[in-house]
Protein backbone atom coordinates (compact mmCIF):
# COMPACT_ATOMS: atom_id res chain seq x y z
CA UNK A 1 0.00 0.00 0.00
CA UNK A 2 1.78 3.05 -1.23
CA UNK A 3 -0.79 5.64 -0.33
CA UNK A 4 -2.03 6.66 3.06
CA UNK A 5 -5.40 5.05 3.64
CA UNK A 6 -8.29 5.80 5.93
CA UNK A 7 -9.34 2.32 7.04
CA UNK A 8 -12.95 1.59 7.89
CA UNK A 9 -13.15 -1.88 9.45
CA UNK A 10 -16.15 -3.95 10.47
CA UNK A 11 -17.09 -3.54 14.10
CA UNK A 12 -18.31 -7.10 14.51
CA UNK A 13 -16.88 -7.77 17.95
CA UNK A 14 -19.21 -10.74 18.39
CA UNK A 15 -17.96 -12.60 15.33
CA UNK A 16 -14.55 -13.97 14.49
CA UNK A 17 -14.58 -12.37 11.04
CA UNK A 18 -15.18 -9.02 12.71
CA UNK A 19 -12.29 -9.54 15.09
CA UNK A 20 -10.05 -10.42 12.12
CA UNK A 21 -11.20 -7.26 10.36
CA UNK A 22 -10.21 -5.15 13.35
CA UNK A 23 -6.86 -6.91 13.66
CA UNK A 24 -6.00 -6.27 10.01
CA UNK A 25 -6.92 -2.60 10.42
CA UNK A 26 -4.61 -2.34 13.44
CA UNK A 27 -1.74 -4.07 11.64
CA UNK A 28 -2.10 -1.76 8.66
CA UNK A 29 -1.69 1.18 10.99
CA UNK A 30 1.44 -0.13 12.72
CA UNK A 31 4.37 2.05 11.82
CA UNK A 32 2.54 3.53 8.86
CA UNK A 33 0.56 6.63 8.14
CA UNK A 34 -2.75 4.78 7.74
CA UNK A 35 -5.50 5.71 10.16
CA UNK A 36 -8.54 3.85 11.43
CA UNK A 37 -12.09 5.14 11.17
CA UNK A 38 -13.90 3.79 14.24
CA UNK A 39 -17.37 2.78 13.02
CA UNK A 40 -18.94 3.26 16.43
CA UNK A 41 -17.53 6.72 17.01
CA UNK A 42 -18.35 7.61 13.40
CA UNK A 43 -22.03 7.14 14.21
CA UNK A 44 -22.00 9.80 16.88
CA UNK A 45 -19.28 12.21 15.75
CA UNK A 46 -18.62 12.31 12.06
CA UNK A 47 -16.62 15.49 11.48
CA UNK A 48 -13.18 14.03 12.12
CA UNK A 49 -13.76 10.97 9.97
CA UNK A 50 -15.48 12.82 7.15
CA UNK A 51 -12.38 14.97 6.90
CA UNK A 52 -10.11 11.93 6.97
CA UNK A 53 -12.17 10.15 4.30
CA UNK A 54 -12.19 13.26 2.16
CA UNK A 55 -8.42 13.61 2.27
CA UNK A 56 -7.38 9.99 1.81
CA UNK A 57 -8.52 6.92 -0.13
CA UNK A 58 -10.74 4.69 1.98
CA UNK A 59 -10.13 0.99 2.49
CA UNK A 60 -13.22 -0.83 3.77
CA UNK A 61 -12.75 -4.16 5.57
CA UNK A 62 -16.07 -5.97 5.90
CA UNK A 63 -16.18 -8.97 8.19
CA UNK A 64 -19.00 -10.85 6.48
CA UNK A 65 -21.47 -10.34 3.70
CA UNK A 66 -23.78 -8.31 5.84
CA UNK A 67 -21.32 -5.58 4.75
CA UNK A 68 -21.92 -3.27 7.70
CA UNK A 69 -18.78 -1.25 7.00
CA UNK A 70 -19.68 -0.81 3.32
CA UNK A 71 -23.20 0.22 4.28
CA UNK A 72 -21.84 2.74 6.75
CA UNK A 73 -19.60 4.15 4.01
CA UNK A 74 -22.64 4.45 1.75
CA UNK A 75 -24.67 6.12 4.48
CA UNK A 76 -21.91 8.64 5.08
CA UNK A 77 -21.44 9.17 1.35
CA UNK A 78 -17.82 8.04 1.44
CA UNK A 79 -16.17 6.89 -1.75
CA UNK A 80 -14.62 3.43 -1.27
CA UNK A 81 -11.24 3.02 -2.97
CA UNK A 82 -10.51 -0.56 -1.93
CA UNK A 83 -12.45 -3.27 -0.21
CA UNK A 84 -11.90 -6.63 1.46
CA UNK A 85 -14.48 -9.06 2.87
CA UNK A 86 -12.97 -11.44 5.42
CA UNK A 87 -15.35 -14.37 4.90
CA UNK A 88 -14.88 -14.16 1.13
CA UNK A 89 -11.10 -14.16 1.51
CA UNK A 90 -11.32 -17.14 3.86
CA UNK A 91 -13.34 -19.02 1.24
CA UNK A 92 -11.04 -18.02 -1.61
CA UNK A 93 -7.95 -19.20 0.29
CA UNK A 94 -9.66 -22.25 1.76
CA UNK A 95 -9.06 -21.14 5.34
CA UNK A 96 -11.61 -22.23 7.91
CA UNK A 97 -12.09 -19.58 10.58
CA UNK A 98 -13.40 -20.61 13.97
CA UNK A 99 -16.66 -19.75 15.66
CA UNK A 100 -15.20 -18.10 18.75
CA UNK A 101 -13.47 -14.78 19.08
CA UNK A 102 -9.87 -15.91 19.49
CA UNK A 103 -7.30 -15.44 16.78
CA UNK A 104 -5.64 -18.83 16.44
CA UNK A 105 -3.39 -20.37 13.80
CA UNK A 106 -5.88 -20.28 10.91
CA UNK A 107 -7.04 -16.76 11.67
CA UNK A 108 -3.48 -15.45 11.90
CA UNK A 109 -2.56 -17.20 8.65
CA UNK A 110 -5.54 -15.55 6.94
CA UNK A 111 -4.52 -12.16 8.31
CA UNK A 112 -1.05 -12.57 6.79
CA UNK A 113 -2.52 -13.67 3.44
CA UNK A 114 -4.79 -10.63 3.32
CA UNK A 115 -2.06 -8.21 4.36
CA UNK A 116 0.25 -9.60 1.67
CA UNK A 117 -2.50 -9.33 -0.95
CA UNK A 118 -3.30 -5.76 0.03
CA UNK A 119 0.32 -4.83 -0.46
CA UNK A 120 0.44 -6.50 -3.86
CA UNK A 121 -2.80 -5.20 -5.35
CA UNK A 122 -1.39 -1.90 -6.48
CA UNK A 123 1.35 -3.68 -8.43
CA UNK A 124 -1.31 -5.70 -10.22
CA UNK A 125 -3.33 -2.66 -11.18
CA UNK A 126 -0.34 -1.08 -12.87
CA UNK A 127 -0.18 -3.81 -15.53
CA UNK A 128 -3.74 -3.39 -16.74
CA UNK A 129 -4.06 -2.27 -20.34
CA UNK A 130 -4.39 1.40 -21.06
CA UNK A 131 -8.07 2.14 -21.23
CA UNK A 132 -9.43 2.55 -24.74
CA UNK A 133 -12.27 4.95 -25.33
CA UNK A 134 -15.73 3.79 -24.29
CA UNK A 135 -17.73 6.16 -26.48
CA UNK A 136 -19.55 4.45 -29.34
CA UNK A 137 -22.53 6.72 -30.02
CA UNK A 138 -24.96 3.83 -29.95
CA UNK A 139 -28.53 4.42 -31.05
CA UNK A 140 -30.85 3.85 -28.08
CA UNK A 141 -34.48 2.91 -27.60
CA UNK A 142 -36.05 3.94 -24.33
CA UNK A 143 -38.81 2.64 -22.11
CA UNK A 144 -40.22 4.87 -19.39
CA UNK A 145 -41.91 3.54 -16.28
CA UNK A 146 -42.86 6.22 -13.77
CA UNK A 147 -39.86 8.43 -13.26
CA UNK A 148 -37.45 5.76 -14.46
CA UNK A 149 -36.15 5.70 -18.02
CA UNK A 150 -34.56 2.50 -19.29
CA UNK A 151 -32.30 2.78 -22.31
CA UNK A 152 -31.21 -0.15 -24.45
CA UNK A 153 -28.82 0.22 -27.39
CA UNK A 154 -30.08 -1.03 -30.70
CA UNK A 155 -26.97 -2.48 -32.27
CA UNK A 156 -26.67 -5.84 -34.04
CA UNK A 157 -23.29 -6.49 -32.44
CA UNK A 158 -24.64 -6.19 -28.92
CA UNK A 159 -26.00 -9.40 -27.42
CA UNK A 160 -27.81 -9.80 -24.11
CA UNK A 161 -28.50 -12.56 -21.66
CA UNK A 162 -31.64 -12.80 -19.58
CA UNK A 163 -29.61 -11.76 -16.55
CA UNK A 164 -29.45 -8.18 -17.84
CA UNK A 165 -25.84 -8.22 -18.95
CA UNK A 166 -24.64 -7.27 -22.42
CA UNK A 167 -21.68 -8.12 -24.64
CA UNK A 168 -20.56 -5.86 -27.47
CA UNK A 169 -18.69 -7.96 -29.99
CA UNK A 170 -15.67 -6.26 -31.56
CA UNK A 171 -13.83 -8.77 -33.79
CA UNK A 172 -12.65 -11.61 -31.55
CA UNK A 173 -13.11 -9.54 -28.40
CA UNK A 174 -16.20 -8.50 -26.48
CA UNK A 175 -16.81 -5.78 -23.98
CA UNK A 176 -19.19 -6.76 -21.24
CA UNK A 177 -21.33 -4.76 -18.84
CA UNK A 178 -24.74 -4.43 -17.24
CA UNK A 179 -27.92 -2.91 -18.65
CA UNK A 180 -29.86 0.10 -17.47
CA UNK A 181 -32.24 -2.28 -15.69
CA UNK A 182 -29.47 -3.41 -13.34
CA UNK A 183 -28.07 0.00 -12.58
CA UNK A 184 -31.53 1.46 -11.97
CA UNK A 185 -32.39 -1.34 -9.55
CA UNK A 186 -29.12 -1.09 -7.65
CA UNK A 187 -29.28 2.73 -7.60
CA UNK A 188 -25.97 4.38 -6.69
CA UNK A 189 -23.17 1.94 -7.44
CA UNK A 190 -20.41 2.37 -4.90
CA UNK A 191 -17.87 -0.24 -5.77
CA UNK A 192 -16.66 -2.35 -8.68
CA UNK A 193 -14.72 -5.54 -7.98
CA UNK A 194 -13.00 -6.55 -11.21
CA UNK A 195 -12.11 -10.13 -12.15
CA UNK A 196 -8.50 -11.27 -12.42
CA UNK A 197 -6.81 -10.41 -15.70
CA UNK A 198 -6.05 -13.63 -17.57
CA UNK A 199 -8.88 -15.55 -15.92
CA UNK A 200 -10.79 -18.05 -18.07
CA UNK A 201 -14.54 -17.49 -17.98
CA UNK A 202 -17.32 -19.88 -18.94
CA UNK A 203 -20.46 -18.47 -20.50
CA UNK A 204 -22.64 -17.27 -17.60
CA UNK A 205 -19.64 -17.34 -15.29
CA UNK A 206 -18.99 -14.41 -12.97
CA UNK A 207 -16.75 -11.63 -14.24
CA UNK A 208 -16.75 -9.19 -11.40
CA UNK A 209 -19.20 -7.63 -8.99
CA UNK A 210 -20.80 -4.28 -8.50
CA UNK A 211 -22.16 -3.13 -5.22
CA UNK A 212 -24.56 -0.50 -4.00
CA UNK A 213 -25.92 0.15 -0.54
CA UNK A 214 -28.85 -2.09 -1.56
CA UNK A 215 -27.09 -5.16 -2.87
CA UNK A 216 -24.25 -6.90 -4.65
CA UNK A 217 -24.67 -7.89 -8.30
CA UNK A 218 -22.51 -10.49 -10.00
CA UNK A 219 -21.79 -9.65 -13.61
CA UNK A 220 -22.89 -12.79 -15.45
CA UNK A 221 -20.81 -13.01 -18.59
CA UNK A 222 -22.81 -13.48 -21.78
CA UNK A 223 -19.69 -14.87 -23.46
CA UNK A 224 -16.93 -17.35 -22.74
CA UNK A 225 -13.22 -16.57 -23.07
CA UNK A 226 -10.26 -14.98 -21.36
CA UNK A 227 -10.33 -11.73 -19.42
CA UNK A 228 -7.85 -9.46 -21.16
CA UNK A 229 -8.76 -6.09 -19.73
CA UNK A 230 -10.89 -4.34 -17.18
CA UNK A 231 -12.23 -0.82 -17.12
CA UNK A 232 -9.85 0.48 -14.51
CA UNK A 233 -11.65 3.83 -14.41
CA UNK A 234 -14.59 2.14 -12.69
CA UNK A 235 -12.45 1.23 -9.69
CA UNK A 236 -12.27 4.92 -8.87
CA UNK A 237 -15.47 6.02 -10.61
CA UNK A 238 -18.05 3.23 -10.31
CA UNK A 239 -20.76 5.85 -10.77
CA UNK A 240 -20.01 5.73 -14.51
CA UNK A 241 -22.01 2.48 -14.55
CA UNK A 242 -25.05 4.47 -13.42
CA UNK A 243 -24.37 7.35 -15.76
CA UNK A 244 -23.48 5.46 -18.93
CA UNK A 245 -23.75 1.67 -18.50
CA UNK A 246 -23.28 0.68 -22.14
CA UNK A 247 -20.34 2.85 -23.09
CA UNK A 248 -18.14 4.49 -20.42
CA UNK A 249 -19.51 1.96 -17.92
CA UNK A 250 -18.22 -1.14 -19.73
CA UNK A 251 -16.65 -3.42 -17.18
CA UNK A 252 -14.59 -6.22 -18.68
CA UNK A 253 -13.04 -7.07 -22.04
CA UNK A 254 -12.93 -10.73 -23.01
CA UNK A 255 -11.03 -12.52 -25.74
CA UNK A 256 -13.65 -14.79 -27.23
CA UNK A 257 -13.23 -18.54 -27.50
CA UNK A 258 -16.63 -19.76 -28.77
CA UNK A 259 -18.79 -16.84 -29.76
CA UNK A 260 -20.88 -18.85 -32.23
CA UNK A 261 -21.69 -21.39 -29.52
CA UNK A 262 -22.35 -18.63 -27.00
CA UNK A 263 -24.80 -16.91 -29.34
CA UNK A 264 -27.14 -19.92 -29.10
CA UNK A 265 -28.01 -18.80 -25.57
CA UNK A 266 -28.01 -15.05 -26.18
CA UNK A 267 -30.66 -12.66 -27.41
CA UNK A 268 -30.66 -9.50 -29.47
CA UNK A 269 -32.17 -6.09 -28.90
CA UNK A 270 -35.80 -6.89 -29.78
CA UNK A 271 -36.16 -9.83 -27.44
CA UNK A 272 -34.22 -8.25 -24.59
CA UNK A 273 -36.24 -5.05 -24.81
CA UNK A 274 -39.47 -7.02 -24.41
CA UNK A 275 -38.10 -9.09 -21.51
CA UNK A 276 -36.80 -5.98 -19.76
CA UNK A 277 -40.14 -4.19 -20.10
CA UNK A 278 -41.93 -7.15 -18.56
CA UNK A 279 -39.44 -7.31 -15.68
CA UNK A 280 -39.91 -3.62 -14.98
CA UNK A 281 -43.68 -3.98 -14.98
CA UNK A 282 -43.64 -7.11 -12.82
CA UNK A 283 -41.33 -5.58 -10.24
CA UNK A 284 -42.86 -2.14 -10.08
CA UNK A 285 -46.49 -2.88 -10.79
CA UNK B 1 -41.79 -15.06 -21.42
CA UNK B 2 -39.27 -14.59 -18.64
CA UNK B 3 -41.92 -15.45 -16.07
CA UNK B 4 -42.23 -19.11 -17.06
CA UNK B 5 -39.25 -19.77 -19.30
CA UNK B 6 -35.55 -19.03 -19.24
CA UNK B 7 -33.62 -19.12 -22.48
CA UNK B 8 -36.60 -20.76 -24.09
CA UNK B 9 -36.71 -23.58 -21.52
CA UNK B 10 -39.61 -23.99 -19.13
CA UNK B 11 -38.46 -22.63 -15.79
CA UNK B 12 -39.60 -25.64 -13.81
CA UNK B 13 -37.23 -27.85 -15.80
CA UNK B 14 -34.20 -25.88 -14.59
CA UNK B 15 -32.87 -26.77 -11.16
CA UNK B 16 -31.75 -23.38 -9.89
CA UNK B 17 -32.70 -22.29 -6.41
CA UNK B 18 -31.05 -21.43 -3.11
CA UNK B 19 -30.49 -24.15 -0.54
CA UNK B 20 -30.57 -23.04 3.08
CA UNK B 21 -27.97 -24.50 5.44
CA UNK B 22 -29.99 -24.54 8.65
CA UNK B 23 -26.87 -25.09 10.75
CA UNK B 24 -25.51 -21.73 9.61
CA UNK B 25 -28.76 -19.78 9.13
CA UNK B 26 -29.57 -17.45 12.02
CA UNK B 27 -32.96 -16.43 10.57
CA UNK B 28 -31.93 -12.80 10.21
CA UNK B 29 -34.28 -12.66 7.15
CA UNK B 30 -32.00 -10.37 5.17
CA UNK B 31 -32.46 -12.66 2.16
CA UNK B 32 -36.23 -12.57 2.16
CA UNK B 33 -36.27 -8.84 2.82
CA UNK B 34 -33.99 -8.38 -0.16
CA UNK B 35 -35.36 -10.82 -2.76
CA UNK B 36 -38.11 -9.16 -4.81
CA UNK B 37 -39.20 -12.47 -6.34
CA UNK B 38 -40.77 -14.01 -3.22
CA UNK B 39 -38.54 -17.07 -3.36
CA UNK B 40 -38.46 -17.40 0.43
CA UNK B 41 -41.27 -17.64 2.96
CA UNK B 42 -41.05 -16.67 6.62
CA UNK B 43 -42.74 -18.97 9.15
CA UNK B 44 -42.40 -17.07 12.38
CA UNK B 45 -44.34 -19.50 14.56
CA UNK B 46 -42.37 -22.58 13.48
CA UNK B 47 -38.95 -23.84 14.49
CA UNK B 48 -37.69 -23.59 10.90
CA UNK B 49 -38.57 -19.97 10.35
CA UNK B 50 -37.50 -19.68 6.74
CA UNK B 51 -38.05 -21.95 3.74
CA UNK B 52 -37.57 -21.80 -0.02
CA UNK B 53 -41.23 -21.55 -0.93
CA UNK B 54 -41.13 -20.67 -4.64
CA UNK B 55 -37.96 -22.12 -6.19
CA UNK B 56 -39.15 -21.43 -9.74
CA UNK B 57 -39.40 -17.71 -8.97
CA UNK B 58 -35.63 -17.66 -8.47
CA UNK B 59 -33.85 -15.96 -11.39
CA UNK B 60 -31.59 -18.53 -13.01
CA UNK B 61 -27.90 -17.71 -12.32
CA UNK B 62 -28.79 -15.00 -9.78
CA UNK B 63 -27.06 -15.53 -6.42
CA UNK B 64 -27.63 -12.10 -5.00
CA UNK B 65 -29.25 -13.37 -1.78
CA UNK B 66 -26.17 -15.46 -1.00
CA UNK B 67 -24.04 -12.37 -1.50
CA UNK B 68 -25.79 -10.53 1.29
CA UNK B 69 -26.09 -13.51 3.64
CA UNK B 70 -23.93 -12.72 6.68
CA UNK B 71 -23.67 -16.32 7.99
CA UNK B 72 -23.07 -17.64 4.44
CA UNK B 73 -25.97 -20.06 4.75
CA UNK B 74 -27.20 -20.02 1.13
CA UNK B 75 -25.77 -22.09 -1.70
CA UNK B 76 -26.66 -22.63 -5.35
CA UNK B 77 -26.10 -25.34 -7.97
CA UNK B 78 -23.02 -25.28 -10.19
CA UNK B 79 -23.48 -22.71 -12.95
CA UNK B 80 -21.62 -24.60 -15.61
CA UNK B 81 -23.62 -27.78 -15.01
CA UNK B 82 -26.83 -25.73 -15.17
CA UNK B 83 -25.80 -24.16 -18.49
CA UNK B 84 -25.05 -27.58 -19.94
CA UNK B 85 -28.40 -28.87 -18.75
CA UNK B 86 -30.21 -25.94 -20.39
CA UNK B 87 -28.38 -26.64 -23.64
CA UNK B 88 -29.35 -30.32 -23.46
CA UNK B 89 -33.01 -29.51 -22.89
CA UNK B 90 -33.02 -27.03 -25.76
CA UNK B 91 -31.44 -29.61 -28.03
CA UNK B 92 -33.91 -32.31 -27.01
CA UNK B 93 -36.83 -29.97 -27.57
CA UNK B 94 -35.60 -28.78 -30.95
CA UNK B 95 -35.22 -32.41 -32.07
CA UNK B 96 -38.63 -33.44 -30.75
Amino acid sequence: MLEKYAILPCNGLDKCAGVISGEIAKKLCEGKKNEIICPVFYRVAETKYNKMAGEHPVLVIDGCQTRCASKLAAEKNIKISRKVTITEEAKAHNVKINNNLRLLENENALIEIILTALNKTEDKLTIIHAEPSGIYDFEYDTYQHGKFIFRVPRNPEIYYNENDCWAYIIGNHARVGVTDYVQQNLSDILYFTPPDIGGIIDQFGDVGEIESSKSVFELISPVSGKVISINETLVQKPELINENPYELGWMVEIELTDIEGDKELLIGFDKYFEIMKKKVEDLNG
Amino acid sequence: MSETTFMGVERNKIDWKPTIDYIKCDFCMECTNFCPHKVFEVRESEEIKLIVKNPDNCVVFCRACSKICGPDALSFPDKNATTQKIKEIRKEESNA
